[in-house]
């Protein structure tokens, strides 16, 4: 059964390049590869600095709301970059594209913060009524 | 055998190494192919759709199927960009291993995992700018993309294959730290509805509000002007050609109408329903007395990728295909294809030729 599935996979992937293989430039390359090389140098670094500050710096009971509200932010301050920084975009067109995005993006992040927060606060307050042993 | 640990890597040691045990990495993983699943197929469709081979035929109903099916496209993207860093962040340890190659078996699993993360990222990355229409790189994106799905798509069966043993792996102990594993993947699952939610309003009406990284504004977005199309005013002299015959506006406005509440559902995930009026294509066929078939129909757009398509022949004899004259009760504006307009059920976007001046069966 692996092997089916490997071997499939090899073939698909076969005719992902062979349909790729026109297109290849240099630019095309370096989108490709510059995918996991931001993540494995920028982004992953970036993340565990920050976790690791947050378990330094943050007092125990705020550590994992503080955590997940970072998280948070981080996912949407990724998903804004196309709609913030546009030096590349078309002209522009009536209806599409052209909110305050910036305004969104803290308005989600405060609401997500406050989310989290109180999602936090229940989850204590039932602990303390509950407590497990 | 510990050779070195980069110090990124280690001071965070105690929480990574409680989240990277097989079990959550599978987890995730599970969650990451579904969406990559959906992803797939909706792609594939979405591009059968705009280049049928002969054996593809797409159905005229529901209107919306169109609209579903590139919404969830769009929004599966959208949500496997934190799963797949989720994913990552589970593994991350193992970009450290050493030896960097232990056997040969061993560096072919590397190279797949390198292919499978370039794949991925490239088609989460673009497809996510090119939902916002921002063009970052020089290539052109519909082909590059759907070549690339491929790889993704192949890599991921290797993946899969290589690893399927793990899908069995018991749930770990977890040692108590600031996020236990359920806390973990929680948060993984919390940070992808907050995605899906922060954007799903383009295509769901009723979270239109709270989708504030949504791009959509309007209640009927126009995705091309008539300004950047190179269309200025149409005058009165304007003739519809259907074959042999020629209809002016008056003309077409006088044959009997049909109104019909349809989407405009555009491949780049946002879509918006109207009430549009005009008449069906199949009655102007039938008034120039050709045969319904393949309809090759034709823009006033001077240049441009759709400005001219072809409506399949199942469209074509649909009764709610029209060439619109009025959007909401309102003699069609210029930006929405005035003098007349093509909108057909479940169709892309693209498809939905504005400023038609020519129909022609091709077969």
């Amino acid at each position: 059964m692996r092997w089916v599935i490997g071997a499939l996979g090899i073939a698909i992937s076969a005719w992902g390049a062979y349909l790729l293989l026109p297109l290849i430039d240099v630019n095309l390359a370096l989108w490709f590869i510059g995918g996991p090389v931001v993540h494995d140098v920028l982004l992953a670094p970036l993340f565990g600095g920050l976790g690791l500050l947050i378990s330094r710096w943050v007092p125990e009971p705020w550590r994992a709301p503080v955590q997940v509200g970072g998280v948070l932010t981080g996912v949407l301050v990724l998903l804004a970059v196309p709609l913030l920084w546009r030096p590349f975009a078309g002209p522009a067109n009536p209806g599409l594209n052209d909110r305050d995005h910036l305004v969104g993006l803290l308005v989600a992040v405060v609401v997500s913060w406050l989310g989290v927060l109180t999602a936090n606060l229940i989850g204590r307050a039932l602990r303390r009524r509950h407590p497990r042993v | 055998m510990k050779v070195f640990r980069l110090p990124v890597v280690r001071l965070p040691v105690v929480k990574v190494s409680r989240e990277s045990s097989p079990h959550t990495a599978t987890r995730i993983g599970l969650w990451l192919g579904i969406a990559f699943g959906l992803c797939f197929v909706t792609g594939l469709l979405s591009h059968y759709i705009q280049h049928p081979p002969g054996w593809f035929a797409w159905p005229t109903r529901p209107v919306g199927l169109y609209r579903i099916t590139q919404g969830v496209h769009v929004t599966s993207g959208v949500a496997a960009i934190p799963l797949l860093l989720a994913k990552l962040w589970t593994v991350y340890p193992k970009l450290f291993e050493r030896p960097l190659v232990k056997s040969v078996p061993h560096a072919l699993e590397r190279g797949s995992i390198l292919v499978l993360l370039g794949a991925s990222f490239f088609e989460l990355v673009t497809g996510l700018f090119n939902a916002t229409q921002n063009y970052p790189w020089q290539f052109f994106f519909p082909p590059a993309h759907y070549a690339v799905a491929w790889i993704a798509v192949g890599a991921l069966l290797v993946h899969i294959a290589v690893k399927l043993p793990l899908m069995r792996t018991p749930a770990e102990e977890v040692r108590r730290g600031t996020l236990s594993r359920r806390g973990f993947l929680l948060t993984t699952g919390g940070a992808a509805a907050v995605a899906v939610l922060a954007t799903a309003g383009g295509t769901v009406p009723w979270l239109r509000s709270v989708s504030v990284l949504g791009t959509r504004s309007a209640e009927l977005p126009v995705n091309r002007t008539a300004t950047a199309a190179g269309v200025s005013t149409v005058d009165s002299d304007w003739r519809l050609t259907v074959g042999a015959r020629q209809f002016s506006r008056a003309e077409l406005e006088a044959l009997p109408q049909t109104t019909a509440e349809l989407p405009i559902a555009c491949v780049e995930g946002w879509s918006a329903s109207a009430r549009w009026t005009g008449v069906p294509v199949r009655d102007l066929l039938a008034l120039a007395g050709v045969e319904p078939g393949d309809v090759r129909v034709e823009s006033l757009e001077r240049d441009g990728l759709y400005r001219a398509g072809t409506l399949p022949a199942a469209h074509a004899r649909d009764p709610l295909t029209l060439l619109a004259l009025k959007v909401d009760g309102e003699t069609l504006p210029l930006d929405h294809g005035y003098p007349c307009r093509l909108i057909a059920p479940s169709r892309p976007g693209v498809t939905q030729t504005k400023w038609v001046t020519r129909l022609d069966v091709i077969r």
